[in-house]
């Protein structure tokens, strides 16, 4: 029996869009309780770090103080910590626990929509944790040191939200390969955390050992730390730029690919 | 002739070596009731959740699904958007409170706010939850969970709700509250599909059964015509039985089956006084003379025991 009204199932743009809001709007109903440490995490990490043991780190690091090399890097890494919890424990909680998908896919939206609406999401997520620590920041360098270029470090959360997705894609992957949710433990320990202290954020990745300095290249955390770098002035070549840009594109576009292909396979039976 | 919203034709599901759908055929018509019953592991939600692409059916030349005339591989939007799935778990957003979570599903419908909330407004006075609008959700009973999710089914107006065992765990008076209800949609023009294994249930509400076995199709029928034809019209219940069946069988009068599992004798008969006189030779209290009704075909159908899967 075909039904003779059109049938005005809301439109791709829309179906993404819709997700994308469920996930803001389940975040933001608690926005004190969410919104407060991203604000905070910084503070904490410029004090211990960035004061504290800055203070026997007399060496300029490309021209700039160490307080200030650490924060340009704090910028981008705000962005891969949430979007990479999110689309592992997050994603998986609304996997399995909560149950959550399958309320949404009785709804007109297809398992794709859902996935790359869930990408979206953590890049926004993205864009609003590098914002944060981009806070914190101004505050802190309009009363004291000043520790961001400004106006260059304004871009902080578009670069987050690149960042962000990048990291979702990821941890998207990763989750459709998880049976129980203690296996990010892996991921997180494995693979983040050294991304933290190994990919320029910390200190130069010409520190590294020559021999591993290749592996920082093949990681995705090193590019966007080196682009925002880029942005804010530090020596780079125009190669080194587009290599970064391209890096993060297609990291996105085919690491996203196979996260949708496989975690769909987990949706749809 | 009355139109179909749903014609399944030679479905199958296989996941690994196990055959989940065996070979499906079945149709609903608009603003009917259809019900699936079958134990656990049958392929009842398997069979739905094929409805509408949660679940893809095994690739076959002659294997159809045809739901409002869309095939759901290929054109599960449109028939999502005709249809309302009442899922087997509760999965409302904790964080939000009632009606938020109402206003937020409409969303995926891209209902222009104004409009959702009046929807959601009368689907809340609909199920009467009304009073219970702006409580969180970990606050509500799970008769409530269950209107509620029921009411986010609605919100769309579906012409076809699907419903995954919508009373299972719920208390009585709950489940008649949500049988009224879905009697009265049926009586707006909504087409039901629902999987259940309370026969009670099944009769109370489906105008056509299919009892699924193994992922096969049993029997199908409405409630009254598989009482006729598959069972004899009264039961002789002893339970608790010392007695030998073996020595009840030697003594039975003519048109009377007898049927024992476990400490349960059931004799079945369309002649009550044949049943009485083997009462008669028991004694008193432990016995139970009854109507037969749709368990008894149920049981009779796909055996007492249980298999693997349950």
């Amino acid at each position: 029996m075909k039904s003779n009204d059109p049938i005005l199932y809301p439109p791709l743009g829309h179906r993404l869009f819709s997700v994308w809001y469920r996930h803001m709007r389940v975040y933001t109903q608690h926005l004190v309780s969410n919104g407060f440490p991203p604000f905070l995490e910084p503070l904490i990490f410029l004090a211990g770090i960035g004061l504290g043991l800055g203070q026997y780190i007399t060496e300029d690091i490309g021209g700039r103080s160490y307080i200030e090399f650490l924060a340009i890097g704090l910028l981008v890494t705000a962005s891969m910590w949430t979007a990479s919890f999110e689309c592992t424990f997050g994603t998986f909680i609304r996997l399995e626990f909560q149950k959550v998908y399958d309320g949404m896919l009785a709804a007109p939206i297809t398992a794709n929509d859902l996935i790359i609406g869930e990408i979206f999401w953590a890049g926004s997520k993205g864009f609003f944790f590098s914002f944060a620590v981009l806070t914190v920041m101004c505050a802190v360098s309009a009363f004291g040191n000043v520790i961001v270029p400004l106006p260059q470090a304004l871009s902080a959360p578009v670069i987050g939200f690149f960042n962000g997705m990048m990291f979702a894609t990821l941890g998207l992957l990763v989750t459709s390969y998880v049976k129980t949710i203690n296996h990010f433990n892996f991921f997180m320990t494995g693979l983040i955390s050294p991304m933290f202290f190994f990919s320029g954020v910390v200190f130069e990745i010409d520190r590294l050992p020559k021999n591993i300095q290749p592996i920082a290249e093949i990681v995705p955390l090193t590019h966007s730390v080196r682009l925002m770098r880029s942005i804010c002035g530090d020596a780079s070549t125009l190669l080194m730029n587009v290599w970064d840009v391209l890096y993060i594109v297609v990291f996105t576009l085919v690491v996203g690919y196979f996260a949708v292909r496989r975690l769909k396979k987990r949706l749809i039976s | 002739m009355e139109t179909s919203v749903i014609q399944v034709q030679n479905v199958s599901k296989t996941f690994g070596a196990l055959r989940a759908v065996d070979n499906l055929s079945f149709e609903v018509p608009e603003k009917t009731c259809f019900g699936f019953l079958g134990p656990n592991g049958a392929g009842k939600t398997t069979m739905m959740k094929m409805l509408y692409a949660r679940a893809l059916r095994d690739a076959g030349r002659d294997s159809r699904i045809d739901v409002f005339g869309y095939d759901p591989a290929g054109q599960e939007l449109h028939i999502k958007y005709l249809s309302g799935v009442v899922p087997q778990e509760d999965n409302l957003d904790e964080e939000l409170n009632v009606i938020q979570n109402l206003l937020l599903f409409a969303r995926f419908y891209n209902m222009p706010p104004a409009k959702a909330r009046q929807r959601a407004e009368e689907l809340l006075d609909f199920l009467e939850l009304t009073e219970k609008k702006t409580s969180q959700i970990r606050n509500l009973s799970g008769g409530m969970k269950r209107r509620l999710v029921i009411a986010r089914a609605l919100l769309n107006q579906p012409r076809l709700l699907i419903l995954d065992e919508p009373t299972t765990g719920l208390d009585p008076q709950v489940r008649h509250v949500i049988w009224d209800k879905l009697r009265q949609l049926k009586k707006q023009g909504t087409t039901l599909l629902l999987t259940t294994h309370y026969m009670e249930e099944a009769f109370a509400l489906c105008d056509t059964i299919l009892i699924l076995h193994q992922g096969q199709k049993v029997l199908q029928g409405s409630p009254k015509e598989l009482l006729a034809e598959y069972i004899e019209q009264y039961v002789l219940e002893l339970t608790d039985s010392e007695t030998d069946p073996d020595t009840l069988r030697n003594r039975l009068p003519a048109r009377v089956r007898i049927d024992a599992s476990g400490q349960t004798i059931r004799f079945y008969s369309n002649d009550i006084e044949a049943l009485k006189s083997v009462a008669d030779q028991l004694p008193v209290g432990q016995y139970y003379l009854r109507q037969s009704n749709l368990e008894d075909v149920f049981l009779k159908t796909t055996g007492r025991t249980l298999n693997e899967k349950q």
